[in-house]
């Protein structure tokens, strides 16, 4: 142990403890209820303005409290209603207190530092808060993931695959990084979870990797997704280095905060039920061209050449005779709806408890979810129960502690870009309708003439599925070391640890007719990956109130630790016994494994001054260290500063309409540590002939790397009018990356391929904005409605490197690729064009760009007779170009639903037309990605309990039917199957390089919920 | 007493405090502030093995330039037999294989494809291995001798002259990066095809120097080299009959006609011996070793084959029995023809030269080493040597002596068409068809499609 000071300190604050008499003068007690039901509230909390003194309500909604002398406003808050401030009456010692529903989220409170939350009204940043109605109250999503799709107003938020288990990539304010992490730190309930997409290993058979693009193509899930959307109770984003600047070195993407459900205090049991059970369907069909025999023979039975051979003759007519047998025997087949036309069952169930006395409460809950994929043989199961319980050991003491068990299993298929014609999409591209690749009555499938697979027996035969057990837990103690009226110390000790086991097992059996191709018929992929996170957390947090002033310093510091263990093994059998899917029943194995560590410390401190919530200033810096640094010794600072002005509350503020003026700054930085091994050049093992030997690794290491730093500057306006209907908030901010982690390709001569460097510098300006209201509130019928608006331009500022391709970003300018150039948006895509209408490539241009120009989502609930709800979730992306290389396959393998068409009346049809511009321009395969989603609608309908008799009316709270559509209708230019896609899943710029993806569905789904 | 602990710890600050210190303090080692200096758990480290590497991590960098000689061997073979019209390389998953490589329409070769930049970085990286063995061996405290050590840099120094020539052979004029050994520094371009044959040459003859420093000995490790097949796997002897071999094939290709014949003696070549004995790159399907990238079974569907040009059987001598060894009718399963169509081409043959995924790939072999006598002969006027020659070849084919005209010319046209045949598949005509100036005459498959005489440098070279 090398470094004591924290410890120190702690010690020394333990000795200054003593026990603390609180001056009392007069007691109030009373009632707080539901302004709306008149029900009582257990667990409001209430406090003495400007002291620490305070109570909560207990199952019946009553409070008492002693009443400090020349203090008597009391401030009553409660997670879901609005704060209220009440004095009371000089002499009265009887207070009661009708709270009103928060519908629009005014009045939450926002997690600012490591230890403590600040309410909205006061917070500097545009923090964006989910709450459980708008994440799953509307429809259920498969994954978490997809629940946050569109949601978050400045994210660029995109799912890259239609496969059951979901797969997401998130961007928070703009591109933060071109080679490192791009993924928010996703924190639940104090744990970092793990997010890793982790592959599975099919590259094996498919050889993605093997052709113009090495990178991993193998479609993963991302582990985020395996939390229950139902546990959640709120989500919180933290978007920019300047709100997140308390997490340090790991927050230049952003920081996600999780929070699940807890029991109430006081609230008594409540058990709740929900099922819903639906069907998914392909969202689009794009259909295959209606042959004529002679285009049919023109495309598959090419006449042989003028000087052929006689053998050359044979075999051409030998091929016209069998194209046409085949087209008239089998007449146009639907092969897109025998492959892509399942009907998937969508079941969830969900059954939660929750309760609690004032002293001890708990949530506890479990699902069962098994979804069907459009694909036959794909799905998504589920299981996860959850135990939440807080309880309060004395009054000085209480402590959290969470778990979450989960399994889940996908079984995704083959889809995406190949280098053997065996994704299901690529076989399909090049497969003729009039081709049938059913099985005959005994099951066997007919080989594919036109491609190396048969799809539907690679789909029917092969086993794809990866199996997860993963343990998320969370302990908290908090101790109120100190208190006086004016003063509190709080120590806060956190701990957590994410454990998960992923198991793929992929099995390709030898009859498979790919399988004999590479000579060793049969494939088996054994791949695990065992990861864990942990980390800790002490904070120390003082609060101290000036009473006759106003003025309020929260003072924090604390360390912080976390770990994170990875070790994945693939093992690759080929060459199987037949009917054997252990890898050791084979002719040849691989084995890979490759380990990850990762060790974060760091310091804190921050200070937070508010005077009488009209101004509200916090400063604080972070101190990190890292394994993955060159110097894992070496502090790297993080400060942040912000100052909020709430003008309404200054005694000169007459505009008795606006209840809220906010005017706000703020400035953070961030860090994002290189990824695991830059730091290092190695050796890996290659055998020949059976001896070992070590071979250089493509990557040449940079021994002094450091974290890159994101600096934010963020302002913004916040009204609010008319009693909380209109709110309005504008956010503008600045952010600049620099130190960026590149990794520059180095020419191949010096024996590698690629090297990690800190260099550069990146920005990105944008603008968010968010309109709230409340237009009707009546008993009758209500309607909240969100809209929000966001927008983001990024820049290469600086570049020390010549113009580079993005990781994932495409495969080579023939075909279109994103790349990174000095004073361009670093999502531009540049592909080879004629410029000059001579025929010929005239070089590589610029022809569009990944990023949107903006994002919309309109968010809005309609309720009558507070029975019948309907919410309504659309999201308009705006621009955004993707390389759509489907079209290209499907034209080469004459299968494009417009091949013969002729748009341009030019005489040359369409598919001939795109395959001669192959080599010459890419502006075919930029095509614009714009969309008009409506991703969720959902309407409910709460049965009165009263219809229910008497003896299951008292027992039923609540029933409640409902319907519900995922992804009911896209409006989009773009020609393919989905504008949100990628064939390499999440990275860190590039976005939308389609190649035959698993197709996007569409779900509809009934809901039946019952609380007791 | 239990309780009245239990009281005290919960209930009382400094109780929770004492217990909230005690589990810091308890908590697992002493890394809970401060963060560890890890080494890769992945690999031997390049740092660690420049300070002083071991005998055998030296001998696991001998190992490893050979097993990384292979790597994307495929790519190379199918650019030098695609644009040589040897075979074609069906692929719907890659549609460059069969447009950019054969100048489809307006296509080009691209400098930032991956048949431009994979075989050159792969054949680098083999380099970049061998010159750590160099730097290894100046720095090593292992018990090795002089002797042992300068065989040992013959040994890396001809394995990154013939990686080097891999890459010349397709860029050829466009040159390569020669001295490429010193760490993170890059090296300057040699351009031209003579120069950089003429430093290649230079850099095999000092590598033979070194290697005849323990004439008769061993290496310290293993090596794939076994010209002789005998069951020894490591004698200096044979690498050094290699390292002639390959000196020959670049005397050629500089056409240096004596120095051909003066390498060809220190070399394997052995006109009454198998045609076939010489080096290869060896394949296994053991575990963390590599398969035969450039097989695939002829019968493949067109999606995913190698289909071998119509011309090949067509323009073959009546009789030839190489044309059935090394091209495999298409069938269906009833026997009937099954041509192989993709992208306007179409092919009744499938590949054949491999019969299975851990064949060898020569790398030189005796049938070239005969006919590079053959072809220096004729060069230097010896004409009725290299008829003999040719005609052990011939003879090996099924094939009657030559009978046609006995002339320089003639026997050019004889010496190209045995290496077409004889070496089919393996990397060869393309470049002969080059160096004669015979590009022109390479069949054009579609009318628009060119025949490609170099590759453009990679973009990555940043030249």
């Amino acid at each position: 142990m090398k470094s004591y000071y924290p410890i120190r300190l702690l010690t020394l604050l333990a000795l200054l403890l003593g026990p603390a008499a609180l001056a009392q003068t007069a007691n109030v007690s009373g009632t707080v209820t539901d302004a709306d039901t008149s029900e009582p509230l257990p667990g409001v909390n209430i406090r003495v303005q400007a002291t620490q003194v305070g109570t909560i309500t207990g199952v019946d909604g009553q409070y008492e409290l002693a009443l400090p002398a020349g203090n008597r406003t009391l401030v009553f808050t409660f997670v879901g209603y609005r704060t209220q401030e009440v004095e009371v009456p000089s002499g009265q010692a009887t207070l009661n207190v009708q709270m009103r529903e928060d519908l629009l989220g005014l009045d939450e409170v926002v997690v600012t530092g490591l230890a403590s939350s600040v309410k909205r009204q006061n917070l500097a940043n545009s923090v964006e808060t989910i709450s459980a109605r708008e994440l799953s109250g509307t429809t259920t999503n498969q994954t978490l993931d997809g629940a946050l799709s569109g949601k978050i107003t400045g994210g660029v938020i995109s799912s890259y695959t239609g496969a059951p288990g979901g797969g997401i990539s998130v961007k928070l304010r703009g591109i933060n990084t071109i080679n490192g992490e791009s993924q928010p730190l996703f924190v639940v309930d104090g744990v970092i979870a793990s997010n890793a997409s982790i592959q599975n290993g099919i590259n094996a058979v498919t050889q993605a990797a093997a052709g113009g693009n090495a990178s991993s193509q193998d479609n993963p899930v991302n582990r985020i997704a395996d939390l229950n959307p139902e546990d959640i109770e709120s989500i919180e984003i933290l978007k920019g280095s300047s709100a997140a600047a308390i997490y340090g070195s790991r927050a230049s993407n952003g920081v996600v905060i999780i929070t699940t459900k807890k029991g109430q205090a006081g609230s008594g049991l409540g058990v709740s039920f929900s099922q819903s059970l639906g069907f998914t369907t392909l969202a689009k069909k794009l259909g295959s061209p209606d042959y004529t025999l002679d285009q049919a023979l023109s495309i598959y039975a090419p006449d042989a050449a003028d000087d052929a051979t006689p053998d050359e003759i044979e075999a051409a007519q030998a091929q016209k005779d069998f194209v046409t047998n085949l087209f008239n025997t089998n007449g146009k087949i639907d092969l897109e709806d025998q492959l892509y036309g399942n009907k998937g069952v969508l079941s969830t169930t969900n059954l939660s408890v929750s309760g609690g006395s004032e002293r001890t409460q708990f949530y506890l809950s479990g699902q069962v979810k098994d979804d069907g994929g459009i694909i036959e043989n794909t799905g998504y199961e589920k299981q996860s129960i959850r135990a939440n319980v807080a309880h309060r050991i004395s009054r000085i003491v209480n402590m959290d502690i969470t778990t979450n068990y989960v399994r889940s299993e996908a079984r995704r298929g083959i889809t995406g870009n190949d280098n053997t014609g065996t994704s299901y999409g690529v076989a399909l591209a090049f497969t003729p309708n009039f081709v049938d690749l059913t099985p005959d009555a005994e099951g066997n499938y007919p080989d594919n003439p036109f491609n190396s697979s048969n799809p539907l027996q690679t789909r029917d035969l092969s086993d794809i599925g990866e199996t997860t057990n993963r343990f998320i837990t969370s302990g908290r103690v908090g101790l109120d070391i100190y208190q006086t009226e004016t003063q509190g110390l709080k120590l806060v000790a956190e701990a957590g640890a994410d454990f998960f086991d992923l198991e793929s097992n992929l099995y390709f059996p030898e009859i498979l007719q790919f399988e004999p191709g590479d000579g060793q018929a049969g494939t088996a992929v054994l791949g695990k990956t065992a990861n864990l996170n942990y980390n800790w957390r002490g904070s120390l947090v003082h609060s101290y109130s000036l009473p006759e002033s106003e003025v309020f310093f929260t003072t924090q510091g604390g360390f912080t630790g976390a770990n994170e263990d990875r070790n994945t093994q693939v093992t690759v059998a080929q060459g199987l016994i037949g009917g054997q899917q252990n890898v050791d029943q084979a002719n040849s194995v691989n084995t890979n494994q490759t380990r990850l560590f990762r060790q974060d410390r760091a310091l804190y401190v921050q200070e937070e001054i508010n005077w009488a919530d009209r101004v509200i200033g916090t400063v604080g810096v972070r101190g990190d260290r890292s394994s993955l640094n060159g110097e894992p010794d070496k502090y790297y600072a993080f400060p942040k500063a912000s100052l909020a002005l709430n003008v309404a509350e200054f005694d000169f503020w007459t505009v008795s309409q606006v209840d809220q003026f906010k005017l706000r700054a703020a400035y953070g930085e961030t860090g994002n540590t290189a990824p695991f091994g830059s730091r290092y050049t190695t050796f890996g093992p290659l055998a020949i002939s059976g001896i070992t030997g070590i071979t250089i690794n493509p990557q040449r290491g940079f021994a002094d790397v450091t974290p890159e730093r994101a600096r934010e500057i963020e302002g913004g306006v916040d009204v609010s009018a008319l009693d909380g209907k209109v709110n309005v908030e504008l956010t503008g901010y600045v952010k600049t990356i620099t130190d960026l982690l590149l990794t520059r390709q180095v020419p191949a001569s010096t024996g590698f391929n690629f090297e990690t460097f800190n260099g550069g510098e990146l920005r990105n300006v944008g603008f968010e904005a968010g309109l709230t209201l409340l237009p009707v509130n009546n008993a009758r019928f209500r309607w909240t409605s969100r809209t929000s608006f966001w927008t983001n331009s990024a820049e290469v500022t600086r570049l020390d490197v010549p113009a580079f391709a993005a990781l994932g970003g495409g495969f080579g300018a023939t075909l279109g690729l994103i790349q990174i150039e000095e004073g361009k948006s670093p999502t531009q895509i540049v592909g080879i064009d004629d410029t000059n209408g001579d025929g010929e490539a005239d070089g590589t241009f610029a022809l569009g760009d990944a990023s949107p120009d903006f994002q919309m989502s309109f968010y809005n609930d309609f309720q009558f007779a507070k029975r019948l709800t309907l919410t309504v979730f659309g999201h308009w992306k705006k621009g955004g170009d993707n390389i759509n290389l489907s079209e290209l396959l499907t034209d080469l393998g004459g299968t494009s639903p417009d091949y013969f068409d002729d748009d341009d009346g030019d005489g040359v049809n369409n598919a001939t037309e795109r395959v001669n511009a192959l080599g010459v321009s890419a502006r075919q395969f930029v095509q614009d990605a714009s969309y008009f989603k409506l991703r969720e609608l959902g309407l409910y309908y709460d049965i009165p309990t009263e219809y229910l008799g008497s003896a299951v009316g008292q027992t039923v709270r609540q029933l409640r039917l409902g319907f519900s559509a995922n992804n009911l209708f896209t409006i989009t230019p773009y020609k393919s199957y989905d504008p949100e896609v990628n064939n390499f899943a999440d990275q860190p710029v590039a976005s939308g390089v389609e190649v035959t993806p698993f197709p996007t569905s569409r779900s509809f789904l009934f809901h039946v919920s019952v609380g007791l | 007493m239990l309780n009245t602990m239990m009281n005290f710890l919960l209930t009382t600050r400094r109780g929770v405090a004492t217990l909230l210190l005690a589990a810091l303090v308890a908590a697992p080692g002493c890394d809970l502030f401060e963060p560890n200096n890890p080494v890769d758990p992945n690999g031997p480290s390049l740092d660690g093995i420049l300070l002083d590497a071991t005998q055998s991590q030296i001998a696991n960098l001998a190992v490893g330039t050979e097993a990384q000689a292979r790597v994307d061997l495929n790519i190379y073979f199918n650019d030098v037999s695609v644009i040589g019209r040897e075979y074609w390389r069906f692929s719907s998953a890659d549609p460059r294989l069969t447009g950019d490589l054969l100048g489809k329409s307006t296509s080009i070769l691209d400098n930032n494809s991956f048949y431009t930049t994979r075989p050159w970085a792969a054949r680098y990286a083999a380099v970049r291995n061998a010159c750590t063995m160099l730097q290894a061996l100046d720095v090593t405290t292992a018990d090795l001798s002089d002797a042992e050590k300068a065989a040992a840099r013959g040994f890396a120094n001809t394995w990154i002259a013939y990686e080097l020539l891999m890459n010349s052979n397709l860029t050829h004029e466009n040159g390569i990066r020669i001295d490429v050994c010193p760490l993170d520094q890059v090296a300057p371009f040699v351009t031209g095809r003579r120069a950089v044959l003429d430093r290649l040459a230079q850099m095999l003859d000092d590598a033979d120097g070194l290697l005849g420093q323990n004439a008769g000995g061993d290496f310290f490790f293993p090596t794939s080299i076994n010209v002789d097949g005998a069951t020894d796997d490591s004698g200096i002897d044979d690498f050094r009959q290699f390292n002639r071999a390959i000196a020959a094939r670049i005397d050629a290709y500089r056409q240096d006609w004596q120095g051909v014949l003066d390498a060809l003696g220190g070399s394997f070549i052995n006109e009454g011996g198998s045609l076939t004995a010489g080096a290869y790159h060896l394949f296994s399907t053991g575990g963390g070793d590599l398969t035969n990238p450039v097989f695939l079974n002829p019968q493949n569907s067109a999606g995913d084959a190698i289909i071998v040009h119509p011309s090949f059987i067509s323009d073959a001598e009546e009789g030839d029995t190489r044309v059935a060894e090394k091209a495999a009718l298409r069938v269906n399963a009833d026997g009937t023809p099954n041509p192989a169509s993709l992208d306007d081409l179409s092919g009744s043959y499938g590949f054949a030269v491999y019969d299975s995924p851990t064949a060898p790939i020569p790398i030189i072999r005796n049938a070239e080493l005969i006919l590079l006598r053959a072809e220096a002969n004729i060069q230097l006027g010896n004409l009725d040597t290299a008829v003999a020659d040719l005609n052990r070849i011939r003879s090996a084919a099924g094939l009657d002596d030559y009978s046609g005209d006995v002339s320089q010319g003639a026997l050019i046209d004889e010496l190209l068409y045995q290496r077409r045949y004889e070496l089919y598949g393996e990397g060869h005509r393309w470049i002969d068809a080059r160096r004669y100036g015979r590009l022109g005459t390479l069949p054009i498959d579609r009318p628009e499609d060119d025949v490609w005489t170099q590759f453009p440098i990679p973009a990555n070279e940043n030249v």
